[in-house]
């Protein structure tokens, strides 16, 4: 009977295609970590874990891509806010959204092309720097790019994310009806400051945290923005497992799979303890 | 609206067909055999692409030539040393019985690499006809990286790392260790290395510089010796390390991108593993007319680069056939034209037959960089891969992320 | 009046990026410190489209992939998610829906490499079509979470009472209803796929030449001209989406 075969079809399907895959990669990364499987493997052995585990390297690029995360949604973040609450009306509709949106269309390569582009010291505000005579040779001109605090790589990824923030905003500011609260608000005395400080930032902020939270995690993981704005040491998470896994030395493999084993589960556990499924997610292009 | 997207997907499937001919049996040790079998396939062949000289001399010139003599397409993919290691690795995990690739540019630590796992098809390279002529006996060719070739891999050319610099900045380059610490000293964020091939390449000639005699580091990997010799390269090169670009906190990522800093002024110096190099990018248009190579007096490495058949891959006589065309003298100089690619041939031309020698007469000379036989009174041997590898380990620890 | 300069200024920002790219693909020298390149062609153009078409092949290649993988993640997503909506364990289903979702994708096809080798999909286009469609799916399982909800269910409990199929209550009552969602969930997919590298060039190998992946060959080869063309080609497809309706490129509801 149809109906019956139906849910069980549909059920197989979700299995098949969205735990199977997490599941059985994982279970491989292990056992390539505990040098169960791979050509060159000698057996079992913790050795890959320990080494892991005490490498600062590992630790630093964690605590880097995490930061870096941070600090790129807080800053698109303050973007978002003051566009959204002061073009409120032009985001919604007319000419301007358009160009709101038009930043959307621009993937995560790009975005890192056109930036190594523009902020590296042959770059083209380098070009204009020497030109208005601020700088005397391309030397001169600061490290923006491949730098140790990442700053092309927050730069891109401010680019890439203030305009889902700022249409975020523009809705929950509408959705919420914001509007009123705010007149409400100042029709029972507060001033303008206050009404922000008390009413509007907070309900923004109750409104979208799951969704920050989710963009912290998209950054961290992010893989083609640092490959071309980031350098060797920092590295985010993605380019180090990537390079771990092919680079020169065969013996670093499962140093690269216990590297993104540790990488999944700790995703996954912010994910169970804060991770309410039920709000609106966004998701950017940039990973 | 929806027809036009179903008829769009259609248009594109059509677009993005594979054909997929079926592979050969096993008997190829006799050459007529290779020669019936391997046309009419297509095969993958996996290379470094970083150049586009190289790229167009290979889909412009070989590709062609290879479609119209056996009717064999070949599909270049993009990839190099390790993703080569890394995809063979997997598929010889999985157990499957066939290779996606069936040509590999290699040589160095990935040949040694891609022994240690077993993932060549071999010995072959005897079988060709055309490999009669390659010159063997220079142990630049027939020895990569200190390892016996033993017919794994095929020579297809040589080289010699240079260093590049703009005459119209420097006038005289600097010759050895002390005149290059001075230099730096002199001329801040102006010198710098890659950290890939290249670079390691240039710590290997520092390292071999060192040593009182080179031999001490030829031969097998040597824990003391390297230890020994290591531990005054990382001294030197922290010495350095303040001067160099962005103050040897970061080092470009790859060659090209080195060029480019070279290119857009950002550093005075570039180096290539290419002797020709400096003439194929001025003619790109990329360098400025006055960059010039040389080799300084501590010397550099000469190496040869080599093809090698994976053991997995179905397509073994089409891409011995291949091969075979790449060693012709034909295919090696037009190779070896420095508008072209400039590439050193692994044939030993003196002894060529005439009407082949005839080839490689009226080859323009290069204008940029020395002639090789100037080149070679400074050549230093390749060390063993392990080498490599450990400088690479030990590049990253101790200088990027000390 | 400054909130209209400011406004001026941010359009100008967000217009300039597409500028620069188109000027660097038609430029042939540009060395420190000009600010405009000294040689200008159209060599570069005329060279990837017409003669080598390289570039244009891949342009067909990713948009047949794409679209593909967006017509099947908004016929799966749909199913599954209206399953997941009503299931009992909602919740549960829904985290593990996001597992996938916000993982890397290069870090999932690193851990998928292995078995994508075992099966043959390694280096061809299915292979990459379904190691995307492994993080597409959940992406567009969420975009339909929002939908399935109380009133939709009655209104499909009410066809049911008024004697339709569940074929007919499908096709004309609940598919008609869910259009919106479906065309958003088509076009978000279909960027996810659109502007995807990491895992597209591990598990293709190198052989699946989508754009993406070309620009990063051209990067590699510091051969910035084609790179920045690569990039035009790259920008203008959702350009074109942007122009047809701009909520596709984001959830806005």
């Amino acid at each position: 009977m149809k109906l019956k075969v139906y849910p069980i079809l549909i059920k197989l399907l979700f299995w098949l295609l969205i735990v199977l895959p997490v599941v059985a990669g994982l279970g491989y990364a292990l056992s390539y970590s505990l040098g169960l499987t791979g050509l060159l493997s000698k057996g079992f052995t913790l050795e890959y874990w320990q080494k892991a585990l005490t490498t600062q390297s590992l630790w630093a690029s964690f605590l880097y891509s995490l930061s870096i995360g941070i600090i790129s949604v807080f800053i698109s973040l303050c973007f978002a806010v003051s566009m959204a609450l002061s073009w409120n009306k032009s985001i919604q509709q007319g000419r301007l959204s358009y160009f709101i949106f038009l930043p959307l269309c621009f993937p995560a390569t790009v975005m890192a092309f056109v930036v190594l582009q523009w902020l590296s010291p042959s770059g083209w505000f380098s070009r204009i720097a020497f030109e208005l005579g601020f700088i005397n040779s391309l030397n001169a001109f600061p490290n923006l790019v491949r730098d140790f605090y990442g700053f092309g790589i927050i730069v891109c990824s401010v680019l890439l994310i203030t305009p889902f923030f700022t249409i975020l905003m523009s809705n929950i500011y509408k959705n919420e009806n914001l509007l009123h609260l705010e007149n409400l608000s100042k029709t029972l005395g507060a001033s303008t400051a206050k009404t922000l400080k008390r009413v509007t930032l907070p309900i923004l902020f109750q409104k979208s945290k799951m969704t920050l939270l989710l963009f912290v995690i998209f950054v961290m993981g992010s893989y083609e923005v640092p490959l071309i704005l980031g350098r060797q040491y920092p590295q985010m998470v993605s380019v180090a497992i990537v390079q771990k896994i092919q680079k020169f030395n065969l013996n670093d493999i499962p140093l690269g799979f216990a590297m993104s084993v540790l990488y999944v589960i700790l995703v996954v556990l912010v994910l169970m303890v804060l991770g309410k499924p039920s709000r609106k997610y966004l998701k950017p292009h940039f990973k | 609206m929806r027809k036009s997207i179903v008829v769009l997907i259609l248009v594109c499937f059509w677009a993005c067909k594979t054909d997929k001919s079926q592979g050969e049996s096993s008997d190829l040790s006799d050459w007529s055999m290779v020669e019936t079998q391997g046309q009419n396939q297509s095969i993958n062949m996996m290379m470094w692409k970083g150049d586009p000289k190289i790229n167009a001399y290979m889909s412009d010139y070989v590709l062609p030539k290879i479609k119209s003599k056996y009717g064999i397409d070949v599909n270049i993919v993009s990839g190099q040393g390790s993703m080569i290691v890394q995809s063979l690795m997997t598929e010889l995990q999985a157990n499957k019985s066939e290779s996606e690739i069936d040509l590999v540019w290699i040589n160095g630590e990935t040949f040694y690499q891609l022994r240690q796992i077993d993932a060549l098809y071999g010995p072959w390279t005897s079988e060709l006809p055309n490999a009669e002529f390659i010159d063997f006996d220079n142990p630049f060719i027939g020895k990569d990286f200190q390892q016996d070739i033993d017919g794994y891999e095929l020579p297809w050319g040589n080289v010699q790392m240079t260093l590049i610099y703009d005459q119209a900045k420097i006038k005289n380059p600097p010759q050895n260790k002390v005149e290059l610490l001075d230099f730096v000293k002199t001329h801040p964020g102006q010198f710098t290395f890659d950290n890939h091939f290249t670079g390691l390449t240039f710590l290997k000639s520092l390292l071999i510089s060192f040593a009182e005699n080179p031999d001490e580091l030829y031969g097998d990997f040597d824990e003391v010796t390297y230890q020994k010799y290591s531990q005054q390269l990382w001294e030197y090169i922290n010495k350095l390390k303040p001067y160099l670009w962005q103050n040897g906190e970061v080092f470009p990522e790859n060659v090209a991108q080195m060029h480019q800093l070279f290119a857009s002024g950002e550093i005075w110096f570039s180096m290539s593993n290419n002797d020709s190099e400096v003439d194929n990018k001025i003619s790109e248009g990329l360098f400025p007319k006055s960059a010039r190579a040389y080799v300084p007096d501590f010397g550099s490495i000469q190496n040869s680069h080599y093809l090698g058949i994976p053991k997995l891959s179905k397509h073994k006589a089409a891409a011995m056939l291949v091969a075979n065309f790449m060693i012709s003298a034909e295919a090696q100089s037009h190779k070896s034209k420095p508008e072209v690619w400039g590439d050193g041939s692994v044939l030993d031309i003196e002894n060529l037959p005439e009407n082949q020698k005839q080839h490689f007469e009226n080859i323009a000379k290069r204008q940029y960089a020395p002639p090789r036989s100037e080149l070679n009174q400074k050549a230093l041997m390749e060390l063993n891969p392990e080498y490599m590898i450990r400088l690479a380990e030990d590049f990253r620890t101790k200088i990027i992320n000390p | 009046m400054m909130s209209k300069v400011l406004k001026y200024i941010y359009v100008l920002a967000v217009v300039f990026p597409l500028v620069f790219l188109l000027g660097l693909s038609l430029a042939q020298q540009w060395q420190f410190p000009e600010i405009l390149p000294q040689q200008w062609t159209f060599q570069h153009w005329g060279k990837s489209l017409f003669q080598e078409g390289d570039i244009l092949k891949s342009l067909f290649l990713s948009l047949g992939l794409s679209l593909t993988l967006a017509s099947l993640v908004s016929v799966l997503a749909f199913f599954i998610s209206k399953f997941i909506a009503y299931s009992k364990y909602r919740q549960i289903y829904m985290r593990l829906t996001l597992v996938p979702y916000i993982l890397s994708p290069v870090v999932l096809a690193v851990i998928f490499q292995y078995y994508f080798t075992l099966a043959n999909l390694s280096g061809n286009f299915i292979g990459v079509l379904i190691a995307q469609l492994f993080f597409a799916l959940p992406f567009g399982i969420v975009i339909f979470n929002n939908f399935w909800n109380n009133k939709l269910k009655s209104i499909e409990q009410l066809s049911f009472t008024l004697g339709a199929s569940s074929r007919q209550s499908l096709l004309k009552v609940i598919i008609p209803l869910s259009k919106p969602a479906i065309v958003l969930c088509f076009f978000q997919s279909f960027l996810v796929s659109w502007f995807e590298y990491g895992l597209t060039q591990f598990i293709g190998l190198g052989k699946v030449k989508t754009l993406t992946v070309m620009v990063f060959n051209f990067i590699n080869e510091a051969n910035l001209f084609y790179a920045a063309l690569a990039c035009v080609l790259l920008v203008l497809p959702p350009i074109v989406l942007l122009y047809m309706n701009k909520k596709v490129l984001i959830l806005a509801r």
